[in-house]
């Protein structure tokens, strides 16, 4: 059925057009152009709908095979960008499942089926598959369903789930914060926590303080920012310098902090380097510690090797001037990983979630074989 | 027909196919049943199958593993037998397809393997408790694709396990030395990991496994090493136990009665071990790589649908 070979450079002059917008894209990508797991988690989508609606092919599963080799272009291009992966999978994911279901509907009437798989535990005592099923199904079900849209709605209710990522967690921010609370966000450029903080100001009229870490050198500036914007919604704020923060810790409520991409072991890569040291800080005072992430930044992967995922940056922000002569070694780090057992709740546009638990929200909305992208079936 | 004794046919199995896990030899014994004793009805299929699984549960003192693999082959008969109420045909399929079951489960090794490879890097230094033919195999296919790591096997008394698994290892060319169990605390800090296998997987994500397993995930959980548990899906268990203590056990986990016998070893004590899911950093199975909560979503599955 996928017998013929995918050609790598796409036949068709109609989508030479849309190869210009992927390289454009690819190479904004690799300058680190776009910036924020929000901002690229959307521009992918756009992209992904262009492609899509240029894509030729004759099988679903070419589909699938041209979309796993953008995506996996995609995360090549920039690795530590999770979200621009995790929207390309949940696309896939949908196709998989519309697949599923078209494949169910037809089987069910052709052929008595042996056993519906329910718990994948049984596949020891399974009966042997019968291959020949697949060969009818495939070609009854290839002109049913017409896939591009099913594709299309997909991206267009993820990018509408993304833009009101938001809302859904700010309806969990108001149950969480108390009056008179003394709270600290070591991530100042999350637009999330801001909005969290600033809901749980206006919607309940509670009064409690903010303190932000400085986030020296590479976030000083958002933090600034930050604080002025709360300050502005008449909430206490206070600007304290990093190494503060285990001083301050025993007076502190609740710690926020925002994510860049969770992983299926409940750990988190957050945008701001101290992140992880203030956490440790609050696990010694068992101060609790909330991570607040839209469901976009679940990631199906696994973080085998955290220095592979934790990203560095110019060190002149660490030390802007420096004598080439004199042997210094200056590391700037721009990215941070938090360990599962330092968070005690996520919450997503979806509900709250113990670390443990996150594994089922990703398999809810991702599939096993779209793990890898730059695995090829054979 | 009344000289088919479960146990024999189970130790049988077990000693023909060294590779054959418990629960598979579990699994292959009750077909044998099915084959030799042809229930002629349901119920009496199910009957048959309730007492040989108590006779052999009784017979075998470490029962926890095979207990996993009667686990599954009666669900798996309910199961058929309540939904399709199509018996006989159920009955045809496990009997003809035994020899499917073993392959099915040597097979979900090399799944491990594969999905486990990504956990070992180059340069990391493994502490391994015990031999287990997952990890093993693990170990194995990542010396294949060429990782160059080293191995740190524990002695694993009392049934020194660990003497077979170095052997092992030496022999397929990766650096490898040998330390009494006691010298764990003392090299914990010199390993990156730590990879264990497991007799059964609790319902809580813990893991039943060869004594020593505990005190293992206790200083790597207090040295802040990841604690891996390499097992087959196959072994998750509807057990719940707490401690130790709640483990199936042939006597008492302390013995202080005067000794009769002229044994010269005065070893006595606790086989087996509990190590709760708290030191589990995760679980490498043919099911993909499971946090120990994901161990009770299995297990309902399979029991509540």
């Amino acid at each position: 059925m996928s017998s013929q070979a995918f050609s790598p450079v796409h036949p068709n002059a109609a989508t030479s057009d849309v190869n210009i917008t992927i390289d454009t894209f690819v190479a904004k990508l690799k300058r680190r152009q776009v910036q924020g797991s929000y901002a690229i988690a959307l521009e992918t989508l756009q992209l992904l709908m262009r492609f899509i609606s240029a894509a030729r092919w004759n099988h679903v599963n070419e589909l699938i095979e041209q979309i796993r080799d953008l995506g996996n272009k995609l995360e090549k291009a920039h690795p530590t960008a999770f979200s621009c992966g995790n929207v390309v999978r949940r696309i896939l994911a949908v196709l998989r499942d519309e697949i599923e279901e078209v494949s169910m509907s037809t089987t069910v009437t052709s052929t008595t089926v042996a056993e519906p798989l329910i718990s994948s535990m049984f596949n020891l005592l399974q009966k042997p598959e019968q291959p020949h099923q697949n060969g009818k199904n495939s070609s009854s079900m290839r002109t049913k369903t017409d896939y591009r849209q099913v594709a299309i709605q997909g991206i267009k209710d993820l990018i509408d789930e993304i833009k009101n990522i938001d809302e859904g967690i700010q309806q969990i921010a108001i149950d969480l914060i108390h009056d008179h609370e003394i709270l600290l966000t070591p991530t100042p450029d999350s637009k999330t926590v801001l909005k969290f903080l600033i809901t749980a100001r206006e919607r309940s009229n509670r009064t409690f303080t903010v303190l932000v870490t400085e986030g020296f050198p590479n976030n000083t500036k958002n933090a600034h920012e930050f604080a002025k914007k709360l300050a502005q919604h008449n909430i206490e704020t206070l600007v304290v310098p990093d190494s503060a923060v285990f001083a301050l810790m025993s007076r502190v409520g609740k710690v926020i902090i925002g994510t860049k991409a969770v992983f299926v072991n409940g750990g988190t890569i957050s945008s701001n380097s101290g992140v992880s040291s203030v956490c440790e800080c609050a696990r010694e005072f068992r101060t609790p510690v909330f991570a607040v992430a839209g469901l976009y930044k679940l990631s199906p992967l696994y973080p085998f090797d955290v220095e592979k995922f934790v990203e560095f940056g110019g060190s002149q922000r660490t030390l802007p001037r420096m004598d080439p002569r004199k042997r210094l070694d200056t590391v700037n780090q721009i990215t941070d990983y938090v360990p599962p057992e330092n968070i005690d709740i996520y919450i997503t546009n979806v509900g709250g979630f113990n670390p443990s638990f996150i594994y089922r929200i990703a398999w809810d909305n991702y599939k096993q074989a779209d793990v890898h992208l730059d695995k090829k079936k054979v | 027909m009344s000289e088919f004794n479960i146990t024999e046919t189970y130790l049988r199995f077990l000693e023909e196919d060294t590779e054959m896990t418990m629960p598979i030899a579990a699994i292959e014994a009750l077909v044998t049943l099915l084959r030799i004793k042809t229930p002629e009805t349901a119920a009496e299929m199910i009957n048959t199958i309730k007492s040989s699984t108590e006779e052999l549960i009784k017979s075998i003192p470490n029962s926890v593993s095979l207990r996993a693999g009667c686990d599954i082959f009666m669900r798996f008969v309910l199961r058929n037998l309540h939904l399709y109420g199509d018996w006989e045909n159920c009955k045809q399929h496990l009997i003809e397809n035994g020899q499917l079951f073993v392959s099915r489960a040597k097979k979900s090794r090399n799944k491990i393997a594969e999905i486990g490879v990504d956990f070992i890097s180059d340069d990391d230094i493994i502490l391994v408790h015990g031999y287990s033919r997952a990890v093993f195999s693990l170990l194995n296919h990542a010396a294949n694709k060429f990782i160059r790591f080293r191995c740190v096997v524990t002695e694993s008394r009392p049934s020194k396990q660990g003497n077979q698994l170095y052997s092992l290892l030496e022999q397929k060319g990766i650096p490898v030395t040998l330390i009494v169990d006691s010298a764990v605390g003392a090299v914990i800090d010199k390993v990156d990991k730590v990879f264990v296998g497991a007799e059964g997987v609790a319902e809580s994500g813990g893991i039943i496994n060869l004594v020593g397993t505990y005190s293992v995930g206790v200083l790597a959980h207090n040295a802040r090493k990841p604690f891996y548990v390499v097992t087959e899906s196959h072994k998750f268990v509807r057990m719940f136990p707490l401690s130790s203590d709640d483990l199936p056990m042939a006597g008492p986990p302390l013995d202080f009665t005067r000794r009769t016998d002229d044994v010269e070893d005065a070893l006595r004590g606790p086989t087996i071990d509990y190590t709760a899911q708290e030191y589990i950093t995760a679980l490498i199975t043919d099911l993909g790589v499971l946090t120990p909560s994901a161990v009770s979503e299995e297990l309902i599955k399979m029991w509540y649908d």
